[in-house]
Parts: structure tokens; sequence; C-alpha cells
């Protein structure tokens, strides 16, 4: 039983896909209650055979580790394309700890959202279309995820961020949904251009493109060497990690290309869950473990991953309080709590050890354990946001209140959500938070650990500040709301027990196989043990955040919070407009790029270039219609045309060439 | 191993039966021998599919049946299912503009017949075997394109094509004369055993040229294309769409038995004639299809054109060579005859010019869907078919370091995609003239239209088939 769900594990993939082309090319059009139905099934199977791989992979390698030593699993791996005979591009299926659990996460999440979007998009006119455009959303995700070679992967890299690109768009009669998505394409892009530049310098050096080879010690030993550029030497290695990861800075939305992100809520609610917690935004992280062998030994790339991480994560937390849209709210929190994953990473970096390269392994696996708890109150509190958007048709936070009496079930998950996300013992959010501060410190990286301790307090304050906003205060809806979708509670209650419980439950999992893609080179340095003052301390940072908040926002009267706002002018109005990053970006690009740059450009283009290019045209054409009036239906011609090519050919082929 | 000699004999018998059929039967046009022909050639195809490619089999000393033989076989045996398919509307009233064939038992047996001269010619072991093959494989043609009986068209076009045959077929001879003079043998094993001893012989050499030339009239090659034109337009529509794919394959097959066979010694001295010939070919057939009006004759610049990027490949090694032109020619049959397909539905009522195409992309999008897949894909857009095969034939000249012929290709393919987008602009964008088409899309032609779109995607999503193909012919 194990060993079928294994030998068929490429059905995890299959079914969204079918799913896609059902729904996509015929039955969306002709019956949207089947579509939605189908593929809720489609992905409720595949969701089985990701709970059946994950089961037959702990009995073939988990409970056999003198078999498997570096817990790696190939199945259904095929030649895909032969570009030269030494080098072939395969197509597969990889199973590893991290890989497997991303099948239960995307699959698990992708199946609850898909039940909630039953509810949620009940009446659009794109019914059908959405359906189809999430199951090839899970689809292409999935792909990602199981790549047995960065090719593959780049392949389905590209794939989520089409699909992605047309969910966020979906609505595409409304322009911000228009621009949101065109922003989240071309930002995507810009990195992934980095991203291939780094795959073809790694393949043209090592010749090869699977993550196994890749991951052996004796390819950073190839690339560890210096090459000149104008005087300035380059690291070969350093540089090739340095542009693959900026695929997954991207991606995952990392400062300075965050500017994404926040603004790809315009659309629907199902699709920021998804993207939020499962899909897209953790391919950054996923990419980074798993190319995490190879990043390792350059310590500037992990350095880097590191800063940028803990930079993002606090930046982010800043700007997360003084916003009112909810889903804004939430997708700052959300590249917070990416920064944590990848500041984890980066920071698995022993300090006291740098020239042999000492890596704590606590780091990687803190990380991985986080994507796992964070993926299900994210997508928990995204569903939740969409259902009180659903219920009272506004996303402005200043003008909700009270709405705990209206929606229960929501408000209880919430609540969980809120607690989880803070940190607070015993919800999920706390294990592996408190895993990440762990390893931060026990590295050595004080300041990153003091970032991150720091973040995890105002995190409990702006998330808090949106509960209490939402749900308590006055009410000001004086109608009677309509009640809950049934549909739509559904998902997110269940989404509450992994909310609560996944923490605590697989930590075990997490420590105990997520640790070692590679040979650990850690040794003694590392700080022993688990001292008690640092989940108390951050347990008290999170509640004094939850105290500050119901004090500011929690009564329903917000003159203190104006007297606030008003004392700190200048600093509230950078952090309200995002630090005006987005009109950095569009000062640089449109007045810079744009005029001093592309207009002459422009130009050049439009008189030289095209002149240049009609000149060939119309040279091209002259000599078609030469060769239209040579051809003039008389016999003899072709007759006298033959017999003058075979003498040419004589004389050709008596040349001496 | 008798089994590899299977397909050889029931497409015999399947000809004989369709023909003997249309003997006897009292209808005029029985219909039964569509049914058969078809379905043989099914079968025929499943057959190849289920033989073993790893052996290579001599039958009576002059038939030998190998792994590439087979994979031919298996074009020459899709495209005439496709031919049968596609001309059997035009055996109907309403078929076509020009109205309708006659005598279609006839025209399948002789298809039937045509197609098992082509497997001759993969199956040679001398080059007497390899003129009776080819012979069969041609003068079928002859009557196939004079197949519209009254028809003057169809008479110039069938005449021009035996004139420049007739001349063809004494050029082969004649460089045969000279191989024979010289070696004093016609079997393949003696031509290379004195080939591989004396491979700087002129009178080899002056031989090769001249059979070149010859095969260089049935792959329409540069400056000996002159007819097709002329006879594209001509001939009957499946017809033309019969000789674009299997004629071409068989002249293709021609010059890779003899070329990786017997005469390899002097492949390394044809490799610059073979590039120069390629160039110029492909670079005509462009630029003649830059001005067309009428699409048979368009069809007929651009498999040309095609016929120079298939000979590029010819320059390269052995396996890559043959792999990739193989693989290339099931692509390029699946679109060619996916836009042959949609040719036929659109001439129903309306003549074969490039204007009415119009408004097929508002009246039936799916048609014009196709149609811009098979344009993309011949013009090798990924991630379409066309756009591997394309990069296997450069990467066979490449391979051998000819890069700056590579880039000439490339451009020239830039050239080509110019004049596919012409068509699809016809459909899609320019407004029609005349009112609303009229025509009827027959079950046989939907699910013909089907299969080959999925098989232009499929292969593109695919390529591990041409490594398949590649350990095949190695």
């Amino acid at each position: 039983m194990a060993d079928l769900f294994l030998s068929y594990s490429y059905l995890v993939l299959l079914w969204p896909f079918l799913a896609f082309l059902i729904i996509g090319l015929w039955l969306g059009r002709y019956n949207r209650r089947a579509a939605g139905l189908l593929s809720v099934l489609f992905s409720g199977l595949s969701m089985v055979c990701g709970i059946g791989i994950t089961y037959g992979y702990y009995r073939r390698v988990l409970a056999r580790p003198h078999l498997f030593p570096d817990k790696t699993l190939l199945v259904n791996q095929f030649d895909w394309l032969n570009i030269s005979p030494d080098l072939t591009v395969r197509m597969g299926i990889y199973l590893d700890p991290i890989s497997v659990m991303m099948i239960v996460v995307i699959t698990v999440i992708g199946f609850l959202v898909q039940i909630y979007s039953l509810g949620y998009m009940e009446g659009d006119e794109g019914f059908g279309r959405f359906f189809a455009l999430l199951s090839f959303f899970a689809f292409s995700m999935l792909g990602l995820v199981v790549a047995t070679n960065i090719f593959q992967m780049y392949v389905f890299w590209e794939l989520v961020g089409v699909s992605s690109y047309v969910l966020i768009s979906f609505w595409y009669h409304k322009p911000a949904a228009v621009t949101a998505g065109k922003k989240a394409f071309i930002i995507t892009r810009f990195a992934d251009a980095f991203f291939l530049l780094g795959i073809i310098m790694v393949g043209y050096f090592i010749g090869n493109f699977d993550f196994q080879d890749l991951n052996a010690p004796e390819t950073a030993a190839i690339l560890n060497k210096m090459f000149m550029v104008k005087g300035i030497g380059v690291n070969l290695l350093a540089l090739s990690c340095l542009l693959i990861f900026a695929g997954g800075w991207g991606k995952s939305a990392m400062f300075p290309l965050h500017i994404w992100l926040p603004d790809a809520m315009e659309g629907p609610t199902p699709v920021s869950a998804i993207i939020h917690s499962a899909t897209m935004v953790v391919a950054g992280v996923f990419l980074t473990a798993r190319m995490f062998p190879l990043f390792a030994a350059s310590a500037l790339t992990l350095t880097i991953v590191q800063l940028v991480g803990a930079f993002t994560t606090l930046f982010a937390a800043v700007i997360a309080l003084t916003q009112h849209d909810i889903k804004r709210i939430l997708a700052y929190s959300t590249l917070s709590q990416l920064g944590y994953m990848m500041f984890s990473l980066g920071a698995s970096q022993v300090v006291d050890n740098p020239t042999t390269a000492g890596i704590n392994p606590l780091g990687y696996s803190a990380s991985m354990f986080h994507i796992f708890t964070h993926a299900f109150y994210k997508c928990l509190l995204f569903l939740g946001a969409g259902a009180i958007i659903h219920t009272i048709h506004t996303n402005d936070i200043g003008r909700m209140g009270g709405l705990r009496k209206a929606m229960p079930k929501t408000y209880w998950s919430m609540l969980a959500a809120c607690l989880a996300i803070s940190g607070i013992f015993p919800f999920a959010g706390f294990w592996s938070k408190d895993e990440i501060l762990l390893g931060a410190w026990q590295s050595g990286h004080y300041l990153t650990f003091g970032v991150g301790l720091l973040s995890s307090g105002i995190t409990a304050l702006y998330m808090f500040r949106l509960f209490f906003m939402v749900f308590h205060g006055q009410t000001t809806f004086g109608r009677q709301l309509k009640t809950e979708d049934p549909l739509m509670s559904f998902s997110i209650v269940i989404l509450a027990i992994p909310t609560v419980v996944a923490g605590y439950f697989s930590k075990e999992i997490f420590s105990a196989y997520f640790s070692s893609p590679m040979v650990w080179a850690a040794d003694k340095q590392l700080l022993p043990g688990h001292p008690l003052w640092l989940p108390v301390c951050a347990n008290l940072l999170a509640v004094t955040g939850i105290i500050i908040a119901w004090y500011l926002y929690g009564r329903g009267d917000l003159s203190h919070v104006r007297l606030l706002t008003r004392r700190r002018g200048i600093g509230y109005q950078l952090v309200v407009n995002k630090l005006y990053i987005d009109e950095l970006y569009l000062f640089v690009t449109h007045k810079i790029i744009f005029s001093y740059i592309a207009a002459p450009i422009k130009w050049f283009d439009r008189h030289i270039v095209d002149g240049a290019v009609n000149m060939v045209g119309r040279f091209l054409h002259i000599c078609g219609t030469g060769i239209r009036l040579a051809q003039n239906g008389q016999l003899t011609v072709y007759l006298g045309a033959t017999a003058i090519g075979i003498i040419l050919l004589y004389v050709l082929g008596r040349l001496p060439i | 191993m008798n089994s590899l000699l299977l397909p050889d004999l029931f497409i015999l018998l399947q000809g004989f039966t369709v023909l003997g059929i249309d003997l006897f039967s009292r209808k005029r046009e029985p219909v039964v021998t569509f049914q058969l022909t078809w379905s043989g050639l099914l079968f025929n195809f499943i057959l190849l599919l289920c033989l073993p490619y790893d052996r290579t089999v001599v039958f009576f000393g002059t038939y030998q049946v190998s792994g590439l033989a087979l994979l031919f076989k298996q074009i020459f045996v899709i495209s005439a299912f496709f031919t049968v398919l596609l001309s059997r509307y035009y055996f109907t009233e309403k078929g076509n503009f020009r109205g309708p064939m006659r005598a279609m038992g006839e025209f399948y047996g002789i298809v039937l017949f045509c197609t098992f001269g082509m497997f001759t010619v993969v199956s040679a072991t001398g080059l007497l075997t390899l003129f009776i093959g080819m012979e069969l494989a041609t003068i079928p043609l002859y009557v196939l394109s004079a197949f519209r009986k009254g028809d003057d068209l169809s008479a110039e076009a069938s005449t021009k094509f035996i004139v420049m045959g007739a001349l063809s077929t004494g050029i082969l001879l004649f460089g045969y004369s000279f191989i024979y003079g010289a070696v004093g043998s016609l079997r393949f094993v003696n031509i290379l055993a004195f080939a591989t001893q004396y491979p700087l012989h002129p009178l080899l050499f002056l031989g090769l040229l001249f059979i070149f030339a010859a095969i260089g009239f049935k792959l329409t090659l540069f400056p000996f294309h002159m007819w097709a034109p002329d006879v594209y337009e001509g001939a009957p529509t499946p017809v033309t769409a019969f000789i674009s794919v299997s004629s071409k394959a068989t002249a293709i097959a021609f010059l890779i038995v003899l070329l990786y066979g017997p005469l390899a010694p002097l492949h390394p001295r044809l490799q610059y004639l073979i590039l120069l010939l390629a160039g110029a070919t492909m670079t005509v057939g462009n630029l003649g299809a830059l001005k067309q009006k009428n699409l048979c004759r368009f069809m007929a610049y651009s498999s040309i054109a095609q016929a120079g990027y298939i000979l590029l490949a010819l320059a390269g090694q052995a396996e890559m060579g043959r792999a990739s032109i193989i693989y290339y020619l099931l692509i390029y049959a699946a679109a060619n005859y996916a836009t042959f397909f949609i040719i036929s539905i659109v001439s129903q009522k309306r003549t074969e010019e490039f204007a009415s195409l119009r408004g097929l992309g508002k009246q039936s999008p799916t048609l014009a869907a196709i149609l811009l897949l098979s344009m993309f894909s011949l013009a090798g857009i990924p991630p379409l078919a066309g756009f591997i095969g394309k990069f296997m034939l450069f990467a066979s000249a490449a391979q051998e370091g000819y890069y700056f012929m590579v880039i000439f290709a490339a451009l020239n393919s830039t050239v080509s995609l110019y004049y596919y987008l012409l068509l699809i602009k016809e459909a899609y964008i320019l407004q029609p003239t005349a009112g609303p088409m009229v025509f009827e899309v027959s079950f046989v032609q939907q699910s013909s239209l089907a299969i080959l779109t999925v098989f232009m995607i499929l292969l593109g999503l695919v390529p591990m088939i041409s490594t398949k193909i590649l350990l095949i012919v190695q």
C-alpha cells in the first residue's frame, strides 16, 4: 500500500491538472455548479494522494534510516529534454522531508480553500474560470516543490508566476486588480531573470541541473574560485548563489522587492489566502532551503539572506501597525513572517566559527517548521478576513467593529489564529517562532535575535489592533447582518484545529527529521540547551503587545490613538505611507528610466532600428517578387533551371573547400 | 523474424483488395474501399508499433528491415492515413468548389501502392532496390496529381510533373552509371567497401552529385524546386498534402539511406554542398512565400523552405541527423495535414485564396485556433512541437560546428514567421468581404483535426520521444 502511493505519486499533480483541463476547456462554460464540485473533488483526491505519499515516504524512507542516509527518494523520473548527449533535463518527483511537508500543506490548504471558494465565489460570473485557475495554481506549486532539478523547478516556478498573475487580476474589469497583477508579475519576473542567469551559470560550470549534484560538496568546491571583472575580484560561488537566491528574493517578497505582495490582495480573497500560506510566497523560502547546502558553503550568501530576512521582519511589522485595510495588514504580517523564515535560514551560520562554515541545524528545521505552522494560521486569517468582507462589503477596519456577535465562528477561529501568529503559548506559532529565536541566539546572532524578539511583540500589537477593531467596540451596523456561509465557516473552523495544535504535536517530527540535507559541520561552539527565559520573555512581550492593543483599540474609544498619531506626526506619516517605497519605485521608473533612458532609446528604435528593419523588409519583398516572376509557368524555364543547377552543383562540388 | 515483413505484405494485400473491390463492385463509388483503406492503415500503424526496433533482418538478400526503416514506415503510414481521411470529402458533391472527384477506389489503391513504394526505398540493400522503390513511389503521384480528369489545371500540373520527373529519373540513372562504373556492383556492401578504400575516387563523387540533383527534384531543393508551386496548385488538394509530406519524406529517406550508408565516406566532402543547398532552398522558399495569394502555392513555398531546414540536419553526424529528421518529419506532417484539413474545409464553397480565410476567427474559433497552432508550429514557436523539432535540426548542424549556418537558418525562420502570420491575420483580423462562410465539418474532419492538434502540442511538451528515436537509429 505504501509503495503503491509512491509509485503513483505523480497523481498528486495530475488531479489538479486534470481539473484545470476539464473545467477550463469544457465544463466551466456549461455547468458552473458541476465545475466547482469537480474541482473540489479532484483537489480532495490530490490531498488523499498527498497524504498517501507522506505515509509511503515514512514507511519506505524515514522508517529505514540506514538505507536512506540523506532521506531522499526519487520516483517517477524520466528524461524530458535532451539538450546535448551529456546534458539532459529530467522531470521527476523528489521526495525528502521538506518536499513531503510542502505537498501536505499545499494539498490540504488547497482543498480547504476550494471548499471555501464554493461559498465565496457564489454567483460570480467567472466561477468556472476561477476554479480552473485555482487548480492550475496548485498544480504549478506542487510541480515546483517536487522538482528533482533546478530546471524543472524553474519551469514550474514560472508557471506559478503566470497563474498568480491571472488570479490576482482575476477581476480584470477592475483597474486596480489589473495593475496589481501586472506589478506582481513584473517584479517577480525581474527577480527571475537573475534566477535564470544563476541556473545557466551553474549549469555551465557543473554540467548538470540535479539538486543532488548541485548540493554535493564537490560542486561548491568547483565553484569556489575567484575571477576578475575589470579589476574586481568576484567569487563564483557567492555570485551564483546570490543570483539563484534573487529568484527567491522576488518570489518571497523580501525588502525591497516586497511591494507587489500588499497590492496582490486585489485578487479574490481565497487567492490571497492560498498565495500567502501555501503557494507562491513560500516558494522563495523553499528554494533557499532546497539549495541550502550550496548556499551554506558561501558565508556571504547566508549573511545576506539573514540581513534581508531580519530587516523585512521588522520593517513589515512596523508598517502593519498603521494600515487600515484588513487584507493589507495581513499582507504585511505575511511579509514579516516570511522574514522570520528567511533570517532563520541565514542565521544557521555560526558566528564564532566563520572559517569552517559551522552550521546550526536548528535554523534550518525551525524555518521549515515555521512554514508549516504559518501556512495554517495565515490561511485561516485570510479566509476569516474574506468572510468578514463578504458579510459587510468593506476592507476598512475603521468601519468595522462589534462583529463578535454576528460572526461567532469566525470570531473564535480568528482569535486562535491571532494568538498563534503572536506566538502565545501553546498555540502553533509559539513553537516555531521559539525555535527560530533559539536558533538565532544559539548561533550567536544577537542582533537578529533581538530584531526577531522585538518584532514578535509588534506582531501581537498589530494583530490584536486588527482583532479588536473588527470584532470589539461598538457595532456600526444597525441592520441585521446575514449569517455566516456554512461552506466558508467549515474551512475556517477546520483550519482552527491545526492553528491550535500543529505546533505542539509536530515539533518532535521537525526536530527529528528535518535536520540534515547535508553533513553539518557544527562543533561545540553552539550554546547548549534551551534557556527558559527565552520563551517567557517572548511571551511577555507578546502579552504586553496585546495589552497595549486592548488599551488603545479594545474599548472602542480611539481617542488615545488619535493623540498618539498627532504627536508622532512625521514618523507616523512616514510609516503610514510605507516609507514611500512605492513612490520611490514610481519615481525611479517613471521619472528617471522612462524619460532619461527609455525616451532616447525609443527615438533610436523608431528612427534607426525600425528604419533598418523596414529596409530589410522592403528588400525581402523585392526578392519575393523576383522569385514570383521567375516562376512563370513555362516548363522550358524549369528544365533549364534544372540543367543549370546540375552544372552549378558540379562546379561547386569541384571547388577545393 | 518474419513478422518484420508483415507491414509491407499487409499494405500490398490491402492495395490489391481495395482495387479488386473497386473492380468487381456493382456500385459506382464503393464507400467500403474508404473504410477498408483507413482501417487497414490504422491497423498497419499499430502493427508497426508492436514490432521490435532493435533488429536488422535482410529478406531474400535484397530487402532489409531495420529500426530506422520501421520509423520511416510509421511516417509513411500516418501520412497515407491522413491523406485518405482528407480525401474522403472530396469525393462528395459538396466537398469542394472544383466539384466532386470520381473513382474513389482507384484513388485509395494508388495511394496504398505508392506507400508500398516508399516502404521499399527505406528497405533497400542495393541501388537497384532503391531505384525501383523510388519509381514505385513517384509514378503513382503523377497519376494522382491528374486525378481531376477534365480539369485543365490538374492536367497541366500532371504534365509538368511527369516531364520534370522523367528528367530527374534520367539524371538519377545517369548518376548510378558512374557509381556502377567505378564499383562494378550495385550492392551497398560492395559500394561501401569501395568507397572506404577510395573515398576520393572522382567517378563516385560525380555519380553522387547527379543522384543528389535527381533527389533535389523530389525534395524540392533549389534550383530543382520550380515544378512544386504549379503542381501543388493544380493537383487535387489531398494529393498536394500527400506530395508535401510523403514524397518529401521518401526523398530525404533516400538520402539518409545513401549518405549514412554506402556513401558515408563521401559525406564529409558533401557537407558544404548540403549546407549551401539548404541555405539557398530555405531562402528561396521563404522569399517566394512572401508574395503568395493562393493557399496551395503558399504551402508549396512553405514546404520548400521546410525542406531546406530538413536538409540542414543532413550535414550533421549520422545518429543526430537521422533522429532529428525523423522527429521533424512527424511534427511537420502533423502541422501540414492540420493546415490542409482547414484549407479543405474553407474551400468547400470558396476558392483556395487567402481571402477565403477571412472571418474564420469569428465564425469558427476552434478552426482558427487550430490554424494558429499549425502556423506557429511550422514557424517554430515554443512550446509547440515545431520549436523542439527545429531545435533538433539546428542542433544537428551545430554539433558539426556550422554555427553561421544555424544563425542563417534561424534568421530565415524569422522571415517565415512573417508570412505564417499573414495567414493568421487573414483568419482573425481582416474583415470578410463576402458574406459568411458556408461549410460543414464532418465527423472525420473533426476527429482528424483533434488528433493532429493533440499531436502538435504533445510532441512539443514531451520531447523525450526524440530521445527514444535517437536510441533506435543509433
